[in-house]
């Protein structure tokens, strides 16, 4: 998933409006509430940092276990400020998408949540969340009884192949790689490059179908993190005789217990309930209510205020991945009926400044460990919708994956969350730091880039730098910044874990070979001990792994120092009265989409 | 008239070409690589290279604009099927046939704008021409003063306030949305209801003033005077003479703002969560889709021509003297 870049795509049409042009930089969340972090924040933290745990055939028997007081029937009202980046499982990559695929594709596994927000991954279509052998090279999946798509197909071993090699078919290109990397190596696509359509398929070396029942993955390594992988959307079953390449997009044949019954591109999109769906099949998923209407046009100062005003069919709504308007926040929590209605918990981002590290003003680590001692990470958080919006950073790893420490600390801003400008001071000192040095930093032209340009700008410059403010369009500021030979000194980016394992940060983002334009790898570190150190993570088993991931952080933070850590990304959203089951999903970070009902249908 | 048609047309056509040509290349001069936005988190150089020849970004210019173009006369091949002429192409974002996306966001602008116009043409013009006609009671003044605080008022102002007063706090109507005047008339006459409201109530300010000013400019021209000094009705002289000489101005008028309203109610649109033509040009815009920005652009264009020889053709019809030669 990567919101915090797509979202800057679609929503931007959204800032038009009047309303939400004010914004971040001067909304305030000093409401009657108390400093106290009132949100469960600290609790889901806990949960999400829990390792995940694989789940036998019994975990991933359904039906999944009933919400208490869930009736039937009725429609739940979605609320979106865009359309949904994608419906073809294939190109599933980010948040507004992988929520609507939780309704209806199904992959291999899932993850299924307990009560207390704990993750075990369980078998979907598969009757449990893998068997591996050959020390993680070798992975077996057999599929359940039962599994058909809406069509009353049943879903076969050929299905799952189909899936994996049309991923290789180059009209796929936005969805995840981590299989078929892991499969075919970086180059993938020259394995099988028209996919399977041209009756070509991967060598059962690699990919195994023996019977109808049961897929093998064979991999060059070992490969602990696949279950995980493939719960991710972008691994969901595509029927093989269902599929209409490029116009799957539009119109997908559903495995789960909604289905597309109408799609108006850019507006919206009717889903009713999936009658091949078989309840005992699945343990994770309900079918409470006859089905959802999104509606992808409502932009988040609206959302806010017809659930905030709560009338007429508003009561049956929901923000499926927006949050609270900011400019409207401190209305929502100073209204105990609306913020009984929230659901509050961290996004699975950090924010971070990033330095260019290819920049000869960037080189010296005394001046990048200057600038981060000097960066205000408070006054970041508040120009991003205050305690609601985000909370100051001590790390680069965000309170979401497992292993998450909250009091590593160090450059002392959980101390000093407004930072510490005499200790900066001395540090460049000690770098023969010359005053007037101009720093180009880059920022996106949205009210929270503006208003973090300023705060960056003022404290810098009371370092004696010269900060020389780029703004860069919304559209294209990660494309600008993502740029190998990229003009900037400094930028702030922001990236979210995959599934909970620090591997699906650390490596994108701080792995040296993977460097190239494009890549989210935005300081361009290379570190010979950090790489070394992502090739021995990715083969462990979790718990070993975990230690190593742990080992590269600090690596990273203490003895690189690739960019300040800034925030922690959190969000909050609104739904209507008569919305049942509504509760923060530590896998997705928003809104569970499975418990949902409504409460008077 | 067959004539002035035919040269009228043409040079539209002409024009229309310009304006794709004069989009497409300033388009190119931005400094940006639409493969690289199009690119997900993945986006490593193998994906932007999959990306630019998906998107026929890896052929030249001058071939893509070409390609363009003639798909509008003679429609184009794409790997999700054909698309017919007038075929614009398929959007860098959504993969949608433009045209497509077009004509399933034009039902709602047209609802917009046919009953808007309805609406502010009804109340606009008719306020006007009794505040004229009444010129210097108290129905002008509290008319002309009325009109004159509405006008200075925005969409994105007054809908905001209107939504709060009617849907939000009271829950009176429903939120604006569209449904197709076939499916459900009473649901699309209640749906638009407030969108027309608020924006006939700002149009009809602004034609109110005008055709109160047009009028009395033209009740002092000469031959209304002649026409009142041979005894003729005042009725009459007002609806037979005064208000046929001004009509040339208001219909000027109201052909630029149908074409406009038809290019797309952008604010109108934002305001209420509609989504119509405006949105999908502002969508095009900012998310840098070339084929969507060309395809709508020219789709406004070809109204902003049609009813300029429209209006052309009105001015015929009211006054007798023009020649369309």
């Amino acid at each position: 998933m990567k919101p915090i870049r797509t979202r800057t795509v679609r929503a931007i049409a959204v800032a038009i409006t009047a309303g939400s042009l004010a914004l971040t930089g001067c909304s305030s969340d000093s409401g009657k509430d108390s400093g106290k972090d009132n949100s469960k924040s600290k609790d889901d933290a806990a949960a999400q940092s829990t390792p995940v745990a694989y789940g036998d055939a019994q975990a991933s028997n359904g039906p999944a276990e009933a919400v208490a007081g869930a009736k039937t029937g009725g429609t739940i009202n979605v609320y979106q400020q865009s359309d949904l980046t994608h419906m073809d499982p294939g190109q599933i990559y980010v948040s507004d998408a992988g929520q609507f695929a939780n309704l209806v594709h199904r992959g291999l596994t899932n993850f299924q949540e307990d009560d207390k927000g704990n993750l075990t991954v369980v078998g979907d279509v598969a009757t449990d969340s893998g068997k591996s052998s050959e020390g993680g090279k070798t992975w077996t999946y057999t599929l359940k009884d039962g599994i058909k798509d809406e069509d009353g197909n049943v879903i076969t071993s050929a299905d799952v192949r189909h899936t994996i090699e049309r991923q290789y078919a180059k009209f796929i290109f936005d969805g995840p790689t981590y299989v078929q990397n892991w499969l075919s190596g970086a180059e993938y696509r020259k394995a099988l490059p028209d996919g399977p359509y041209k009756g070509k398929h991967l060598p059962d070396s690699v990919l195994e179908t023996p019977d109808a029942k049961t897929v093998v993955f064979h991999f060059k390594t070992a490969q602990p993190d696949l279950p995980q992988a493939l719960a991710m959307a972008g691994y969901a079953i595509v029927p093989e005789k269902q599929d209409t390449k490029e116009k799957y997009d539009k119109a997908p044949a559903s495995l789960g217990p909604y289905k597309v019954s109408e799609y108006k591109a850019g507006k919206s999109v009717t889903l009713v309930k999936n009658t091949e769906w078989d309840p005992k099949t699945d343990s994770v998923r309900h079918q409470y209510v006859d089905g959802y209407n999104f509606s992808n046009t409502i932009d988040q100062a609206s959302q806010t205020k017809r659930l905030l005003a709560d009338q007429g069919e508003a009561k049956n709504a929901i923000q499926f991945t927006d949050s609270v308007d900011p400019a409207q926040l401190s209305t929502v929590i100073g209204n105990a009926a609306a913020k009984k209605r929230t659901i509050q918990g961290y996004q699975p981002y950090v924010w971070q400044l990033s330095y260019n590290l290819d920049s000869a003003k960037m080189k010296d680590k005394k001046v990048r460990d200057a600038i981060t001692y000097a960066i205000p990470n408070q006054s970041m958080v508040q120009a991003d919708g205050g305690r609601y919006g985000g909370e100051v950073a001590g790390g680069l790893m965000a309170p979401t994956l497992p292993g998450f420490d909250p009091k590593y600390d160090p450059f002392g801003k959980l101390k000093k969350p407004n930072g510490d400008p005499a200790k900066a001071k001395a540090l460049l000192k000690e770098a023969g730091f010359k005053q007037g040095t101009k720093l180009s930093y880059a920022y996106s032209n949205t009210p929270r880039g503006q208003a973090q340009m300023l705060i960056i700008k003022d404290a810098l410059n009371k370092l004696g730098f010269d900060v020389q403010a780029k703004e860069i369009d919304r559209a294209t500021f990660y494309e600008q910044v993502g740029k190998l030979k990229n003009p900037y000194d400094l930028y702030m980016t922001g990236w979210g874990q995959d599934w909970p394992s620090p591997g699906t940060v650390i490596t994108p983002v701080y792995d040296g070979t993977q460097v190239a334009d494009g890549s989210p790898n935005y300081s361009h570190i290379d570190d010979k001990q950090v790489n070394a150190l992502i090739q021995k993570a990715v083969t462990q088993e979790p718990e070993e792994a975990a230690k190593t991931w742990e080992q590269a952080h600090h690596r990273i933070v203490e003895e690189i120092n690739p960019g300040a850590p800034v925030y922690y990304s959190k969000q909050i959203q609104l739904y209507g009265s008569n919305i049942g089951g509504a509760r923060y999903s530590t896998e997705s970070s928003y809104i569970d989409i499975n418990d949902l009902y409504l409460k008077k249908p | 008239m067959l004539q002035f048609l035919i040269r009228r047309l043409s040079g539209a056509v002409v024009i229309m070409f310009l304006i794709g040509a004069f989009t497409f290349f300033l388009f190119y001069t931005i400094p940006q690589d639409f493969a690289q936005l199009s690119c997900g988190k993945n986006c490593s150089p193998e994906n932007i290279a999959v990306i630019r020849e998906n998107l026929g970004l890896d052929k030249p210019i001058t071939t893509q604009f070409w390609e363009f173009m003639m798909g509008i006369v003679s429609g184009r091949d794409f790997p999700q099927g054909h698309c017919a002429a007038p075929c614009l192409g398929v959007s860098f974002d959504s993969g949608d046939f433009v045209w497509d996306s077009i004509m399933d966001r034009f039902p709602l602008t047209l609802s917009l704008t046919l009953g808007g116009l309805v609406i502010f043409l009804l109340f606009g013009l008719g306020t006007g021409l009794l505040a004229a006609w009444k010129r210097g009671t108290a129905v002008d003044k509290v008319v002309s003063g009325s009109s004159m605080v509405l006008s200075s008022f925005q969409i994105y102002f007054l809908g905001p306030i209107v939504l709060s007063l009617l849907v939000y706090n009271t829950g009176w109507l429903e939120n604006p949305k569209y449904v197709s005047f076939t499916d459900d008339p009473g649901g699309w006459f209640m749906g638009m209801l407030i969108p027309w409201a608020v924006m006939a109530t700002i149009f009809t300010a602004q034609y109110t003033r005008m055709a109160r000013s047009t009028m009395i400019e033209q009740l002092q021209e000469e031959h209304v005077r002649t026409a009142r000094a041979k005894g003729m009705r005042q009725r009459y002289v007002f609806f037979r003479y005064a208000w046929r000489g001004s009509l040339i101005p208001i219909v000027t008028i109201i052909g630029m703002d149908l074409s406009a309203l038809l290019s797309g109610a952008v604010v109108t649109e934002f305001t209420f969560d509609l989504a119509g033509i405006g949105r999908l040009a502002v969508e095009g815009s900012l998310t840098k889709d070339l084929p969507l920005t060309m395809g709508v652009m020219l789709f406004g264009a070809f109204f902003i021509l049609i009813l300029n020889i429209v209006v052309d053709l009105a001015y015929a019809y009211i006054d007798p003297r023009v020649r369309l030669a």
